[in-house]
């Protein structure tokens, strides 16, 4: 069944649907969490958080903001970033929009997805992977790659730009 | 960025990864309230972001992590998480090698220094003790205004419309806005149940004459009951009135007729 009409079973308070959007996407969700707390009790609490409130407030996720397996994940990123860093949530799970790439309801479809994505990032040179995966996981800004890596700030924005406009142009239509 | 520019990528990846200093971010978020073709922009980077993140290898989940969801939604409870553990950040040393204070000519100079440093620690403690203060009344604050949410958007709430007299309880709305901020809060009880796919649109109607802008989807439960909290809206759009159709679930560009239920701000 499509995640949006499983939304909307949601909204009318139905457990069940909201168990099997558990199901769909708390992996994605926690597998994200962890990779960047590299803490399996800190990663679970965000999981349930995110989860938590997409019970409370189902509306907070519409159509039109992607996908919702997409938008779980962008969410989980941000809150474990703000966890590793201490800071307070920088966002409203609402303020999070992002533009459809994928639909993610089946989970050959994920894997799909994954195989490609691991793919374009392994063809990428090693200095955009790695300036990527610091400021994606650990949630460094330009600046403090730079001083991370000795390498001058212009670079990095360089190195992340292209790694960016690689990802897209691999996944255009 | 300055002015009306538009944000270059790199600052919208940024803004995205939630990487910038607090100022570079309000001025972002500031223009992308103005600006439908960076907000365009800024989900295209978001999209691609997002698919780092569904590539990371998929992990098992901890045992019992699905038995305690449906527990906790089950029974509505607010929070398991366990506070916060501090993972410290790295920090850059500034303390300099102790050859620096070697030698007793300094020692007189070490004197003034730690009584310096003494006046400083205590004018440092009684800034960080106003400091705790305000950050327990921020959190307190921040208790009460969760808590209020809370009540106003439970599934759970009981809500009942107070009318005259025997009369059934009819479908109504109470938006309360923020003009300056682009802040609203709708309530909706009665609303009837919508034909699969649709959603109800809230629009808030511009003073000004403009074009209807639409302020959120939203689903009645069960009872009718619905809420959309703080819909993203630009700031600053006068109202004269607000309004609600029934839209395709994906929203509207324009409203369409009939118009469900519409409210006009007093003194419009």
């Amino acid at each position: 069944m499509d995640d949006g009409l499983v939304l909307e079973r949601v909204r009318q308070g139905d457990q069940t649907a909201m168990a099997e959007i558990f199901d769909r996407y708390g992996r994605a969700v926690y597998s994200v969490a962890l990779r960047i707390l590299k803490d399996a009790g800190h990663a679970e609490d965000v999981m349930q958080e995110i989860f938590f409130q997409v019970w409370r407030n189902s509306d907070s996720f519409v159509q039109g903001r992607g996908s919702l397996g997409a938008w779980l994940v962008v969410v989980a990123r941000n809150r474990s970033i703000d966890l590793l860093r201490r800071r307070k949530p920088t966002d409203s799970v609402d303020d999070v929009v992002l533009a459809a790439k994928c639909n993610l309801a089946s989970e050959a479809e994920h894997n799909a997805l994954i195989e490609k994505v691991q793919q374009v990032m392994k063809d990428l040179p090693a200095e955009q992977q790695k300036s990527m995966e610091l400021a994606f996981f650990e949630g460094l800004s330009h600046s403090e790659i730079a001083e991370k890596t000795g390498d001058p700030l212009g670079t990095v924005k360089t190195r992340i730009r292209l790694a960016l406009i690689t990802l897209r142009k691999a996944f255009q239509p | 960025m300055t002015g009306n520019e538009h944000n270059t990528q790199e600052e919208l990846a940024s803004y995205a990864m939630q990487s910038l200093p607090i100022e570079e971010t309000a001025s972002i978020r500031a223009h992308l309230q103005t600006c439908a073709t960076c907000r365009a922009e800024l989900a295209q980077v978001s999209g691609d972001l997002a698919l780092l993140g569904l590539a990371v290898e998929q992990q098992p989940l901890p045992p019992g992590a699905r038995e305690r969801f449906l527990k906790r939604i089950a029974s509505g409870v607010e929070s398991t998480a366990k506070p916060a553990e501090v993972i410290p950040m790295p920090v850059k040393s500034s303390l300099r090698g102790p050859s620096f204070w070697i030698g007793w000519g300094t020692a007189a100079a070490m004197t003034i220094v730690a009584v310096s440093l003494g006046v400083q620690n205590r004018a440092l403690n009684d800034e960080l003790h106003d400091e705790s203060s305000l950050v327990t009344n921020l959190a307190a604050q921040a208790s009460r205004a969760q808590q209020v949410l809370e009540v106003l958007t439970a599934p759970g709430a009981q809500r009942v419309t107070l009318t005259e007299g025997k009369a059934p309880a009819q479908p109504t709305a109470r938006a309360t806005y923020l003009p300056e901020r682009g802040g609203l809060i709708l309530l909706a009880t009665n609303l009837k149940p919508l034909p699969a796919g649709k959603a109800y649109e809230l629009w808030v109607i511009p003073a000004s004459g403009k074009a209807p802008v639409p302020a959120g989807l939203f689903h009645p439960d069960s009872a009718g009951t619905a809420t959309l909290v703080l819909p993203p809206l630009p700031a600053g759009i006068a109202a004269k009135a607000f309004g609600v159709t029934i839209e395709k679930a994906s929203g509207a560009a324009s409203p369409t007729l009939p118009i469900v239920l519409s409210g006009a701000v007093a003194g419009s």
